[in-house]
């Protein structure tokens, strides 16, 4: 551990800037919107205070827990596909040898579609009737699929999207992690006679848990946040399967009109996320206990 | 200057006057005033023209015109409005949101600067609340069908006629619509512009004299889930499940549009709006209109509203808004906007001034269901709320869901969302 | 175990058959904007089913919607949104990079419950604090102004999480032996730190340059002038409900997906190995 004791005003000189712009623009709203949880709006549009009713609605409300159901579902698979898919693309482009500049930002390219056009992009792309990846399966003899329009396929549908997208950005943050570990450790253990895979699970994963921690836990936080092409592809459906909760925190805001109880889902929301950070976090450190 | 302008600045006098009484304008009248305007994201080229008319008319006033996408635009708005303070002056408004907002008090009462007899009877309708007009009506709207005249000739099927007192059928418009899909070609018969939207939709309950949600504007159940709804999205889910004549879970209302130019939709119901897309964009398409059908066993139901702007009751600058109002309700203006994009008019004189434009198969079809059979969606505070659910229950019925299950399940958090309103 | 040559050449061709594989899995559905912005508008779906060499080689080119596209409000677009992306990057960079350097190197009272604010920055919705966020905006009389699009984003929680992790990485050797030489910390941090840090450097400008570019709902709400129309605004008003214009949709969209690929392109060169012990080198 690196940990240097100093004086008060070293680390809060280097903090200050940082943590006055969270303060004032992030935590300041936070906790506006966290109180908020805890009104209600009147037909005039007066806000009330209505103490714990927005939770005790959630509680009864079995759309509320089928959407966290989604929710945890979504979560609990598109994270670790994502983050392997992503560890893949980082060892695949790792070497620099000719040409992988150019792999590197081939894959980087579906970032930076912004989210909204990804969801239009690929509405029309998987449009059961005349999208063009339905096209190509008749084009091959395949039966056309129904993608976002089946409640068995869609949330899969949603998961390969987002992975698209996220893949290359998730890629990149391990691919810094990797540049970061010496050479030199690999050739020692080579020379020692480790196998590849050997030498993946005894040398670079430990040296990797602080850029996978990061990556976990952004891309959960993210991940949690995500309804853009909920908002625009599937609006919650086919029947409900894929509601994320922050998709009802959005439509509980700027469709039903209920700030109280959109506040209410936001803050569910960011518990749910900081638990499980925590818990990624706790995760690789144990790791790395284990190691050293 | 003409006659209309000097009419509008012996109104605008008036106006100022009140308003200086509210420490408003008159001091500062030397001075240019700045509105900010909400407007929807038309392309420039249909908004710009109208905004430096304004201008141009108004030397003290100056617009600033946030343009926002279609997307974004009641998101968007309700963050401006829910800081409740005199920003923005101005805001575009969808016609059946004007209770909404007018419940929430983001309406100023139009009542006394409007003059009703000129407007159309549903864009009247549309922009009342609470016995007053809340929002000022900009453009109407409605559907017709359109028709693939060669598709019809290849398949031996005579088209709808034009003539609304020939109006086809559903029953009917569904025979034709199987002789004129041919799956292996990815050829379709028949489709929904907007085939997930109550807009669309609802009409087609309507025609079997249903009735889309009860009059004091807070119960869905026993009304969207009434065995007339039932019946008329029974039906329309047979398009897609059981006769296949549309293509399945295409929600996206413009790519309708694109497959109908392609000539892979024989018969499109869809906005007047679509003509300029199509024309424009194929113009080698020959294609023919025909009035909405209707059921065998019911009547003739169209869908109407659109968009209306709305004034802040919360202005500082209460004279410029209202100037505003009183020229972008000027003949002049809305014959203008006509051209740049063609709403059906709301103002009756526009019928006749523009006879010429209006004298094509459509606009006659159009002015004949404006005056009959368009019914404007329903009114309630609860719109917004009202409009997403039917949509996520339509949605689910066309990709095979139970219809009475939907619509039921609908109507539940309907009527939960409305409590509030109570 | 090396594995002999010959085998080695056989992995190597391997690995650049799977890079070509994902390569082309990821990148056919931005093809297909691509050519949808130089295709006429009638045939932009018209080969879209059936799918065929056409869907991707458009057999007539059209410049009509990329000079659509530069006669309308892109430009200015791209304009406000590289300067507000790349003022972010600048100036951003520098502040999270500080906080994450004291919380990797530095022991201070409160550190892990600061840490803790750090990251529930985060992990709330921004659609719940953008209605506090912008009464706060109005309040400083920053509406519509560069100011709104930008200020509230510096500083990052992602971004001082990203820096601190990568920090931790760098050994505390390395600290102290510059300590020995008398160096002060905000001459380590500039001049020991940064300069081994060019990958993670490189990743949070990236993160930040995309995070501003893809902006979207915050610019609507804070600042909508014509003046300040940022590209996803410009992008996204090809599409209404009653029209679309998929060329000026797939032209725009092109336009902001290459230019978002110019800081990659640029960074590309800090994506290497910076860390290095080894004596022959």
């Amino acid at each position: 551990m690196v940990s240097f004791r100093v004086p008060l005003w070293i680390p809060a000189a280097f903090l200050a800037p940082a943590l006055l712009g969270l303060l004032v623009f992030r935590l300041g709203p936070i906790l506006i919107a966290l109180v908020g949880g805890f009104t209600g709006t009147t037909l005039r549009g007066d806000t009330v205070y209505v103490g714990l009713r927005n939770y005790a609605d959630l509680a009864e409300d079995p759309t509320f827990w089928s959407s966290i159901r989604v929710t945890l579902l979504f979560n609990l698979i598109v994270n670790p596909f994502q983050i392997c898919c992503a560890m893949g693309l980082a060892l695949l482009v790792l070497r620099p040898t000719r040409g992988v500049a150019l792999f590197r930002a081939a894959y980087l390219l579906p970032m930076t579609v912004s989210i909204a056009l990804t969801s239009v992009i690929w509405s029309i792309l998987l449009e059961p009737s005349v999208g063009p990846v339905n096209g190509l399966l008749r084009a091959l003899g395949l039966p056309p699929q129904p993608f976002f329009r089946s409640e068995n396929q869609s949330l899969a549908t949603l998961i390969l999207v987002c992975t698209w997208k996220g893949a290359g950005y998730w890629m990149i943050f391990l691919l810094a992690g990797l540049l970061a570990i010496p050479r030199e450790l690999h050739e020692a253990a080579a020379i020692d006679g480790a196998g590849s895979w050997q030498r993946f699970l005894r040398i670079t994963l430990p040296l990797m848990r602080r850029p996978l921690a990061f990556v976990l836990v952004a891309d959960t936080a993210i991940n949690f946040l995500l309804f853009a092409p909920v908002y625009v592809i599937t609006h919650g459906g086919p029947a409900g399967s894929t509601a994320l909760l922050m998709f009802e925190a959005y439509q509980a805001a700027f469709a039903f009109l209920n700030h109280g109880r959109s506040l209410a889902i936001s803050t569910v929301i960011l518990a749910i996320i900081g638990v499980i950070a925590v818990l990624e976090l706790r995760l690789f450190r144990a790791a790395h206990e284990r190691a050293e | 200057m003409t006659k209309i302008a000097r009419r509008g600045l012996g109104r605008l006098g008036l106006a100022a006057g009140a308003a200086a009484t509210l420490g408003g304008g008159a001091a500062r009248a030397q001075t240019p005033t700045t509105l900010k305007v909400i407007w929807m994201g038309w392309p420039d080229n249909q908004v710009n023209p109208l905004m430096e008319w304004f201008e141009k008319r108004n030397p003290s006033i100056k617009l600033a015109v946030e343009k926002i996408p279609f997307n974004q635009i009641f998101q968007t708005i309700e963050v401006r409005l829910q800081a409740r303070n005199a920003d923005p002056d101005i805001f575009i408004c969808d016609s059946p949101l004007t209770a909404s907002y007018g419940a929430r008090g983001h309406l100023m009462d139009l009542t006394p600067h409007l003059d009703a007899s000129r407007f159309a009877k549903s864009a009247l309708a549309a922009s009342t609340y609470d016995g007053k007009l809340a929002s000022a009506p900009f453009g109407s709207s409605m559907q017709v069908m359109f028709y693939n005249k060669a598709l019809f000739k290849e398949a031996g099927v005579a088209p709808p006629p034009a003539d609304v007192a020939q109006r086809w059928t559903w029953e009917k418009t569904v025979e034709a619509a199987r002789k004129l899909t041919d799956a292996a070609k990815g050829q379709w018969g028949y489709a929904f512009e907007q085939s997930e939207r109550p807009y669309q939709l609802l009409p087609l309950g309507q025609s079997l004299g249903g009735v889309a949600l009860s009059p004091d504007g807070f119960k869905a159940t026993g009304f969207i889930d009434s065995p007339a709804f039932v019946e008329a999205y029974t039906w329309m889910q047979r398009l897609y499940t059981d006769w296949k004549v549309s293509p399945q879970g295409q929600f996206d209302p413009n790519i309708p549009v694109e497959m109908f130019g392609n000539g892979k939709i024989a018969m499109l119901v869809a906005g007047t709006f679509s003509v300029a897309t199509l024309q424009q964009r194929f113009p080698n398409l020959d294609f023919g209109v025909a009035p909405i059908p209707y059921f065998e066993k019911g009547k003739p139901v169209t869908p109407t509203g659109a968009w209306h702007f709305a004034i802040n009751p919360r202005t500082r600058n209460q004279a410029q808004t209202l100037t505003f109002l009183n020229d972008f309700m000027t003949e002049e203006l809305h014959s203008l906007w006509f051209k740049l994009r063609p709403y059906p008019p709301v103002l009756k004189s526009i019928w006749d001034s523009e006879k010429a434009t209006f004298d094509t198969d459509m606009w006659r079809i159009v002015r004949h269901e404006l005056d009959n059979t368009a019914l404007p969606r329903p009114a309630t505070p609860g719109f917004r709320e009202y409009e997403d659910l039917v949509r996520v229950a339509l949605r689910d019925i066309q990709t095979g869901a139970d219809v009475k299950t939907a619509l039921s399940g609908a109507a539940q958090r309907i009527d939960r969302e409305m409590q509030k309103y109570r | 175990m090396t594995p002999a040559p010959a085998g080695r050449l056989v992995l190597g061709a391997l690995r650049y058959a799977a890079m070509v594989v994902v390569a082309a899995v990821l990148l056919l559905p931005i093809w297909w904007i691509l050519v949808s912005a130089v295709r006429p508008g009638s045939e932009i779906f018209r080969y879209a089913s059936d799918v065929g060499w056409r869907t991707l080689v458009p057999e007539q080119l059209t410049l009509e919607h990329v000079r659509t596209m530069l006669g309308s409000d892109m430009p200015r677009a791209v304009f406000n949104s590289m300067v507000v992306s790349l003022t972010t990057v600048a100036a951003g960079t520098m502040i999270n990079a500080a906080a994450g350097f004291a919380f990797a190197v530095f022991a201070f009272p409160f550190k892990r419950a600061l840490f803790a604010f750090v990251l529930l920055t985060f992990m709330m919705p921004f659609e719940a604090i953008v209605i506090p966020l912008y009464t706060l905006i109005r309040t400083l009389d920053w509406t519509n102004t560069y100011a709104a699009l930008i200020v509230p984003d510096l500083a990052n929680g992602l971004v001082v999480f990203l820096f601190r992790q990568f920090f931790l990485g760098i050994p505390r050797e390395i600290y102290e032996a510059a300590r020995v030489d008398g160096a002060s910390w905000w001459t380590i941090f500039l001049r020991l730190t940064m300069p081994l840090s060019g990958p993670t450097i490189a990743t949070a400008a990236l993160m930040q340059f995309i995070h501003q570019w893809d902006a979207f709902f915050w610019p609507l709400v804070a600042a909508s002038t014509p003046e300040l129309i940022v590209v996803q605004v410009a992008i996204a008003r090809n599409i209404t409900l009653e029209q679309a214009n998929w060329g000026g949709l797939f032209a725009s969209a092109s336009t902001a997906i290459l230019l978002a690929m110019i800081p990659f392109l640029l960074l590309q060169r800090y994506f290497i190995r910076t860390v290095t012990a080894s004596p022959d080198k």
